[in-house]
């Protein structure tokens, strides 16, 4: 039993590493420009179609495919900021809202183009690592996991240290905490939220390979991963990278230990509970100070 | 707001003489067409009520449509009762529902609402799915309505056209009473309305549970209509997001906003779908959504309807003059 446990705890975590970075981008949008970006996930399962596509037309390995996969998508990310904030956020007063049904139309939009070009069913990145894996002390770790893993921490690493060392990572954090205040400072808000753009999206798309590294997907999967970031969000405290961070290992230990005690199906439901309790309880974040 | 005071006569008059349609013995793929535009036209006419005025954003509905529908399924399987008749009580149910969900959802703001609505489709999926009361991933089969394939068209037909007549009744009352007004009010600021005296949180959880209703009793009739329910397709996200789209591309400032743009929305997808298939016509669904948003954000009604009447008019006819 306890080797059960260890192994869940570890599976867990590294899991919970792949959902930190796709809540950690969701997080930086939500927090600059208060825009709920629900294509967010969509961003990573398109990112996870073209790794596939890279790996089974040129045997490219998908970690190795990111190389021309961040800079596509900081290029979407840009794009998306464009049209939605130069566009949208000029004709109404609630961006919120508008905002919302721009990006579920976007999400929806995305879904099934990637339905009509690659089919609903689900597909499943094959790598030559692929069912290979490390064992100590008696629990065994698949190799697709520690990769997966270990692409979300150096990801998670690259985005601190941009937000903590550098000047626009700092300009990014301060219109992060007061938009207004920023802008007095001589930031230029425009150049810095399309920035956020860029590297929210990026870093969604390294997401997006590190989990379709542990999972299959399908052109719908965006939507159970969209509640999952949801709520590490919700858990860490919209605006804050390391509260993000800590709330994906709780989330990725929710769900491997939920396995152990109840039966598979119902650990979405288990987590779907969690969100509307946290929600309910301490909509600020249960990690934020 | 409104400053034609006959447009209700004109609406109302040509759903009723619709009525009569199947007396000139139309083909069935008419009846059939007009009866799935009815039905979505109802219930996105209702979600309007809480989406709309309320400013609520909810993927939800959906839910209390499945849930209409299981309800009713289950009590003609085991009791026999006719969908048809308990209609109401799946509607009832649906309120129920929504009772329990809203009470302590509604809360909350924003996109924490909007968030919730979206789970509670997934968790009815999950837990659908997996009780055996409801026949589970095999689905729930009922017995077939006894009527000859036109009557059972013409039945659910009029059916669902009374449903629309009394969800289009509905929020007309509510855009006029001071319902609606305080729905409105709390649109535009929730915590200044709550300051000047806006019963916010009974005004909203009173807008759910009359939109979860309506969606119940749609639910009802169309699980009937089909004979056979499945989670897949009964707690699908697609007819959600058909109603909030229908909703917002006619226009949700006014309660006949959501009948043209079902209007306008069921035509543009048949014919999509008929010429392009269907995750084509899905994907200019989620394209059209950012178009409104974007273009258009009060809504294809804001073309005809004056934005701000005439003071003088206002004044002379009282604004709340239907």
């Amino acid at each position: 039993m306890l080797v059960e446990v260890v192994q869940a705890v570890v599976t867990g975590l590294l899991i919970g590493l792949t959902f930190a970075v796709l809540a950690v981008g969701f997080s930086l949008i939500w927090g600059t420009t208060g825009v709920v970006n629900i294509a967010h996930s969509a961003f990573a399962v398109l990112a996870a179609f073209l790794s596939l596509v890279a790996s089974r037309q040129w045997g490219l390995d998908p970690i190795a495919a990111l190389v021309g996969l961040v800079p596509l998508f900081f290029i979407l990310g840009v794009v998306l900021h464009e049209v939605l904030i130069k566009v949208a956020a000029r004709r109404t007063k609630e961006l919120g809202l508008a905002s919302m049904i721009f990006t579920f139309g976007l999400a929806s939009f995305m879904e099934n183009g990637m339905a009509y070009v690659w089919g609903p069913g689900p597909r499943v990145l094959n790598t030559a690592y692929t069912g290979a894996a490390v064992h100590l002390l008696g629990i065994s770790i698949p190799l697709t996991h520690a990769y997966g893993a270990l692409l979300g921490l150096a990801t998670i690493g690259l985005l601190y240290g941009f937000l903590y060392h550098t000047f626009p990572g700092k300009a990014v954090r301060a219109v992060w905490q007061q938009r207004d205040g920023a802008a007095l400072c001589g930031i230029p808000l425009h150049r810095v939220t399309a920035l956020t753009y860029g590297v929210s999206i990026a870093s969604a798309s390294v997401a997006g390979v590190a989990m379709a590294l542990i999972y299959s997907f399908t052109p719908a999967t965006y939507m159970v991963w969209l509640v999952n970031v949801f709520l590490i969000v919700i858990v860490g405290g919209v605006g804050s990278l390391l509260g993000a961070a800590a709330a994906g290992l709780i989330v990725g230990l929710v769900s491997s230990l939920s396995v152990l005690v109840m039966p598979f199906v119902w650990t979405n439901l288990a987590l779907f509970g969690l969100l509307i309790l946290v929600l309910l309880v301490r909509p600020s974040g249960l990690l934020k100070r | 707001m409104v400053n034609r005071p006959r447009d209700w006569v004109y609406v109302f008059g040509i759903l009723l003489a619709l009525g009569l349609l199947p007396l000139a013995q139309p083909s069935e793929y008419v009846l059939s067409f007009l009866y799935f535009l009815f039905s979505y036209a109802a219930m996105a006419v209702a979600w309007n009520v809480l989406g709309g005025f309320g400013g609520y954003l909810s993927f939800g509905h959906v839910t209390f449509f499945g849930t209409g529908a299981y309800v009713t399924g289950l009590m003609l399987v085991h009791w026999g009762w006719s969908p048809l008749i308990t209609a109401p009580l799946g509607g009832l149910a649906a309120a129920l529902l929504a009772l329990v969900i809203g009470y302590p959802t509604l809360r909350l703001r924003g996109p924490y609402f909007t968030v919730v609505t979206v789970v509670t489709v997934l968790i009815a999926k999950i837990v659908v799915l997996n009780v055996p009361l409801t026949g589970a991933a095999m689905g729930l089969w009922m017995p077939f309505p006894p009527w000859d394939p036109f009557t059972s068209r013409v039945i659910f037909y009029e059916a669902v056209l009374v449903l629309l007549l009394a969800a289009l009744l509905m929020a007309r009352w509510v855009q006029h009473a001071k319902f609606g007004f305080g729905l409105r009010v709390l649109r535009e600021d929730e915590d200044a309305a709550a300051a000047i005296g806006v019963p916010a949180f009974r005004l909203k959880l009173g807008a759910l549970l009359l939109s979860a209703f309506v969606c119940g009793m749609v639910g009802a009739v169309h699980g009937y209509d089909r004979s056979y329910l499945h989670p897949d397709f009964m707690f699908d996200l697609h007819p959600s997001i058909m109603m909030v789209l229908m909703a917002l591309f006619g226009g949700r400032d006014h309660w006949l906003g959501p009948l043209v743009g079902a209007v306008a929305v069921m035509i543009t997808d048949e014919l999509l779908t008929v010429y392009v298939g269907t995750e084509a016509a899905r994907m200019l669904f989620g394209l059209l959504l950012i178009i409104v948003v974007l273009f258009l954000p009060e809504g294809v009604i804001s073309l005809r309807l004056p934005k701000k009447p005439p003071r003088a008019a206002a004044a002379g006819e009282g604004v709340s003059s239907p």
